[in-house]
């Protein structure tokens, strides 16, 4: 191989093995292997001295050209990389991270999924009803006779003299039995609609979660236990509860149940009117009427009920003041949850 | 209502203090609202005498007195003109709370404190009735019996030591709307049977039938009619125990007749009515329907058309009372009466309920008979307010007792199986325990066969008239503290409920997008109904103007929610809502169902201001149509819908402009555009929102998910950029592609638009990303150029398109 040959097999060496190098180790291996006193490029100098005398100014002009390349190169390549390291290291990483918008649930929905969720677990499926009901499912399927004194609790929205906004979620009960013969365990949750003043405390639209178990031989003593249990676990096992007689057209025996007020132990504060109990859920068992009017069985099937309203129970978890918030919508509100 | 601790006292021994008795109440079912000490807001009064009382020395109206108020003795500066010395008075001590101020127009209570009146030091208050709220009585001090004993509470002399309890009444339960049958439930507390005030009043020897006569012609709502008559009495005050009763329970008091009729309602719950019999027209009374029409004026001196409903009491001439709810101006007794006439009935409930609802009335009486009352209590009631008239307002009660009951009410018989009460319950109650319960509730228990009792209720106890009900009032007085809970197995019951809403899924995707969750009121005002062109299903009895129909679109509350947001500082916002909406296929009749509304639920989208949040790495961008369509998008196909299966296609509607609207599957799934600026100001919104809705129905089609195996070879990706007409749309070129492709032509997702100086005026550049793969081999270089060279073609073929040079 002639001496020009070796110039241009060593350039392109050279010109392949920089573009490689990316670190400062290789690159100095770089410089070692072409430019030092022993490196390639010195070699071929030696070389010089082995062929003929007429040769070397053309051969020397060659290698100059050769060796200025390569080490202008290589020095071009340093600038790079020392400006590229020394970029690095002016990074502020302090800089906030490229923000995104955050969702949020509403808070209703998520006091709801927890009560389901709870629900589930004990082997409850979930239902649905429309808003617009009739008569006969809000009110006469449940024991609610026409011009009963019991109608008067529920301050009703007509759309007709058949059609209202449903008072509660209790009509999906009796639209579940109509397409479902037992065993059913089901939970109802959804909006209720009531003609009442608005106020920090009422509103005229609020959500419920209706629950529903029928089968052969369900008792009340099993109502008081998946009552029980579920308050567990959505409030925890140290707190205290009690059920209290009371009436709903729908359900017979029936119960309220309070809790203990978490706020002030059962002291008495503002938040529990200074009685030291809360009242979070109405229940008891299906009334036989309730049976007839879906056509099961009143005698082989027993079940229970159950209701609770979602804001009173998201206002006293969250200890918000005025149940108008959720529905304003207001985001610094929202973000809250 | 209202009962007194001692009256009920009078009913039923018993010493347990008010709060326990409320507790315990509460826990049998009689839930008391409120324990009022009535004593309470005479705390620091005490009886005094005056011992010594002399002119102020600075002052002509004043005097300064010595009271003695057992423990020490008080100076007083007194400014009332009856104060003397020898007299009892009340006396507030200092720190005490007066009732009412007699010197402030609204008469607010105040708190006494030492003072020096014109250099005299008062060490407290002789006071007036108007101050301790017991009287109107402002221009002197109230004197005391002479025998009140000097150093007694005052709440005490004035007899105003009582406990009130505010009972909540549920509806099945009206006889508990009275003192006797609170203490009915008290005794079920303590154990003890009650004593009815029985009275057996004497009667004189004229007949009642020379002086009334009555007729039942509405027998279907007059049950049962009973009257008594008593001549001469002497109209005028109550004595003082009877006024205290009624202003205590929450009445006033009017003459002694109205009161003791008053008191025997709230006695024995049964409603009476006095009439003055001089002028009962014919002296008779006739039991009718109302003559459709007729006006009538109410005692309360009010004026009402009478619905053909209305049961009226009639003398020979006109109607005299609205039957059960109201007696009439024109028979009330007077001053001037001598003669009355005392009216018990049994009227049917429903009938009552209907009536006062159309007349807008609800009286004591009324809210009674509409719950229901003892058709066999009404002579008992007669008689005791006989008799307290007699007492007190003199006069001779004449002998006999109208008495109309053609349908004698029997006690109901129910069987009870004591099975059944441990199968509802889930207990092992013995039978004697439950016989014991329904004994204490004056339910007669005779045993029947295999196990059964037979039950006789009294009929004040209308609520119970199954067997259920019978097992009901066991669980209550056994306690539900005592029955033993037991869990539910949580197996499976395969049952074919789903465990989550189809919205859920959603509501996850787009919380997770960045959106806010937001529950709007469905209900909104006309000028919203207006803009959101729909049939609209308007509430009849709406609570405001601004809630008169049902929402018929997610939008409007959507953006209201953006307008509350902007004034609140916060112009950037995502926010969704997942709700129903409402529409009427025609306006609704009242003889329509349910299927002529159509109630869907949809999820709306709003998204305005800023794209993301203002970021130093970024300029800023506000958000366009197409960030909306993406977050659409990116929603269907994180609920596992198939981009390519989603068509757009131009439509107007009336909420907004630019609107595109959206099909899957072939199926309507909602639109979306740019809300009109026109509407903006209905609004208060000065910005740029872009808002959308789609069916949750269309968006959670079949959620079945299946495999599909992994190609086996890689994909190739390839950009071809175009030059086309700029008539020619995004869309009808991507077309073009996919229709110009073989089967390995996977994917065709536009990247680039450039409309610029590169290109003639009516030219644009698209440019795609191609995607070719095959599921039998690796492609070679000339097999993917020939797939472009097809894409292009085609692309020139049918719309000209040219490719773009680099
Ligand atoms: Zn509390």
């Amino acid at each position: 191989m002639d001496m020009k040959s070796k110039i241009d097999a060593l350039l392109k060496e050279a010109e392949t093995s920089l573009a490689q190098a990316t670190s400062r180790e290789s690159l100095e291996a770089f410089r070692i292997r072409f430019l030092a006193r022993k490196g390639s490029v010195a070699t071929l100098f030696d070389e010089m001295k082995t062929i003929a005398p007429e040769e070397r100014p053309t051969v020397g002009k060659l290698l100059n050209s050769l060796r200025a390349q390569i080490q202008s190169s290589f020095d071009g390549k340093i600038k790079q990389f020392v400006q590229d390291h020394h970029h690095d290291k002016r990074i502020d990483l302090t800089l906030p991270g490229r923000s995104r918008f955050v969702g949020t649930k509403h808070p209703i929905t998520q006091t709801a999924d927890e009560i389901k969720s709870i629900f589930v677990s004990m082997g409850f499926g979930v239902a649905d009803g429309p808003e617009i009901e009739d008569d006969y499912h809000n009110f006469e399927a449940l024991n609610f006779p026409p011009d009963h004194p019991a109608r008067d609790s529920q301050d009703t929205f007509f759309l007709s003299k058949n059609l209202l906004l449903r008072t509660h979620t209790t009509p999906v009960q009796i639209r579940v039995m109509e397409e479902h013969q037992p065993p059913v365990r089901v939970i109802m949750p959804g909006k209720v609609y009531r003609n009442e003043a608005i106020s920090a405390r009422s509103y005229c639209v609020f959500h419920q979660v209706d629950g529903l178990y029928v089968d052969e031989g369900v008792t009340f003593s099993e109502l008081k236990g998946t009552m029980i249990s579920f308050i567990k676990r959505f409030y925890g096992s140290s707190v205290r509860y009690k059920f209290r007689p009371t009436f709903f057209p729908f359900t017979e025996p029936s119960a309220d149940i309070y809790i203990s007020c978490f706020l002030c132990g059962g002291k008495g504060c503002r938040l529990c009117k200074q009685n030291g109990w809360l009242e979070i859920l109405g229940c008891g068992m299906v009334d036989p009427n309730v049976f007839r009017s879906v056509g099961y069985d009143d005698e082989k099937y027993t079940g229970f009920a159950f209701g609770l309203g979602i804001e009173r129970i998201a206002l006293l978890r969250y200890g918000i003041d005025d149940i108008r918030l959720f529905y304003e919508n207001d985001i610094r509100f929202l973000n809250q949850f | 209502m209202r009962v007194l601790h001692t009256w009920l006292q009078r009913y039923v021994p018993f010493t347990v203090p008010p709060a326990a008795l409320a507790d315990k109440l509460s826990m049998l079912g009689v839930e008391i609202e409120d324990v009022v000490d009535l004593g309470k807001r005479f705390e620091g009064f005490i009886v005094g005498k005056v011992i010594e009382c002399v002119p102020h020395p600075n002052a002509d109206r004043l005097s300064v007195c010595r009271v003695d108020i057992g423990k020490e003795i008080l100076q007083i500066v007194c400014g009332a003109p009856n104060v003397s010395v020898g007299q009892k008075v009340a006396v507030g001590r200092v720190g005490a709370t007066v009732p009412r101020n007699q010197h402030d127009p609204n008469g607010k209570p105040f708190v006494l404190s030492q003072v020096k009146i014109r250099g005299v030091e008062s060490f407290g208050m002789i006071c007036s009735a108007y101050e301790l709220d017991i009287g109107n009585d402002a221009d002197g001090i109230l004197l005391l019996n002479k025998s009140t004993r000097i150093g007694q509470p005052v709440s005490v002399a004035l007899g105003q030591n009582e406990t009130l309890y505010d009972v909540e009444i549920t509806a099945n339960r009206p006889d508990l709307l009275s003192h006797i049958g609170v203490a009915r439930e008290i005794g079920l507390v303590v154990g003890k049977k009650i004593a009815r005030p029985l009275s057996r009043p004497r009667a004189g020897k004229t007949p009642i039938s020379r002086f009334l006569s009555v007729r039942v012609l509405d027998k279907k709502n007059c049950l049962r009619f009973s009257a008594r008559v008593i001549r001469g009495v002497k109209v005028g005050h109550s004595p003082d125990w009877l006024q205290k009763f009624l202003r205590n329970v929450g009445l006033r008091p009017r003459n002694n007749i109205v009161d003791v009729t008053n008191f025997v309602m709230y006695e024995l719950g049964q409603p009476l009515h006095a009439f003055d019999h001089s002028l009962l027209q014919g002296k008779k009374l006739i039991i009718q329907q109302a003559k459709a029409g007729t006006h009538f004026q109410t005692l309360d001196g009010k004026d009402h058309e009478l619905p053909p409903e209305a049961v009226m009491v009639c003398d020979a001439e006109r109607p005299v009372s609205i039957a059960g709810i109201m007696g009439g101006e024109n028979s009330e007794i007077n001053e001037k009466t001598v003669d009355i006439v005392l009216e018990s009935a049994y009227w049917n409930a429903r009938n009552i309920r209907k009536t006062a609802r159309m007349l807008g009335i609800s009286s004591d009486a009324s809210y009674r008979f509409e719950r229901g009352t003892d058709p066999n209590g009404t002579v008992a009631a007669l008689n005791r307010a006989a008799s307290l008239i007699l007492e007190i307002a003199g006069g001779e009660l004449l002998h006999g007792t109208i008495d109309i009951y053609p349908r004698k009410v029997l006690p109901r018989k129910i069987p009870l199986r004591i099975t059944r009460v441990n199968h509802v319950l889930g207990t092992r109650l013995p039978s004697s325990l439950v016989k014991k319960i329904l004994k204490g509730l004056e339910i007669q228990v005779s045993a029947g066969k295999g196990g059964t009792f037979n039950c006789t209720i009294p009929t004040f106890r209308i609520d119970i008239e199954r067997e259920i009900d019978l097992i009901e009032e066991v669980a209550r007085i056994y306690g539900y503290d005592s029955i033993e809970e037991k869990g539910i197995a949580s197996i499976n019951l395969m049952q074919s409920f789903p465990t989550g809403h189809q919205s859920d899924p959603v509501r996850t995707s787009l919380v997770g997008a960045g959106f806010h969750e937001t529950i709007c009121n469905p209900m909104y005002d006309l000028a919203r109904a207006k803009i959101v062109t729909r049939e609209h299903i308007p509430i009849k009895n709406p609570q405001n103007k601004g809630m008169e129909v049902l929402r018929a679109s997610l939008i409007p509350g959507l953006l209201d929610c953006v307008a509350r947001n902007s004034n609140f500082g916060n112009r950037h916002v995502r926010l969704f809502e997942i709700g129903h909406i409402f529409e009427a296929r025609q306006p609704l009749t009242d003889r329509q169902d349910l299927q002529s509304a159509v109630e869907e639920e949809r999820v709306g989208i709003a998204i305005t201001g800023r794209r993301s949040p203002r970021t130093w790495a970024e300029p800023e961008r506000p958000v366009s149509l197409f960030d909306l369509k993406g977050e659409l998008e990116a929603l269907c196909v994180s609920l596992g819908l198939d981009k390519s299966k989603l068509i757009y296609y131009s439509t107007t509607e009336s909420l907004t402009e630019q609107t595109l609207a959206i099909e899957i599957n072939g199926t309507y799934a909602g639109y979306f555009g740019k809300a009109k600026t026109s509407l903006m100001a209905l609004f208060d919104i000065e910005q740029e929102v872009y808002v959308g809705e789609m069916l949750i129905s269309s968006l959670i089609l079949s959620h079945e998910r299946k495999y599909s195996p992994l190609p086996k070879y890689p994909a190739v990706q390839r950009d071809i950029a175009f030059v086309v007409s700029e008539t020619v749309s995004a869309d009808d070129l991507e077309r073009c592609i996919r229709k110009s492709g073989t089967e390995l032509l996977k994917k065709v997702e536009l990247f680039d638009v450039y409309e610029g100086n590169e290109l003639s005026g009516n030219q644009k550049s698209l440019a795609f990303t191609v995607t070719l793969l095959s599921g039998e081999k690796t492609l070679t270089d000339s097999e993917i150029e020939a797939e472009v060279r097809r894409i292009t073609l085609g692309a020139e073929r049918s719309l000209g398109a040219t490719l773009r040079s680099s």
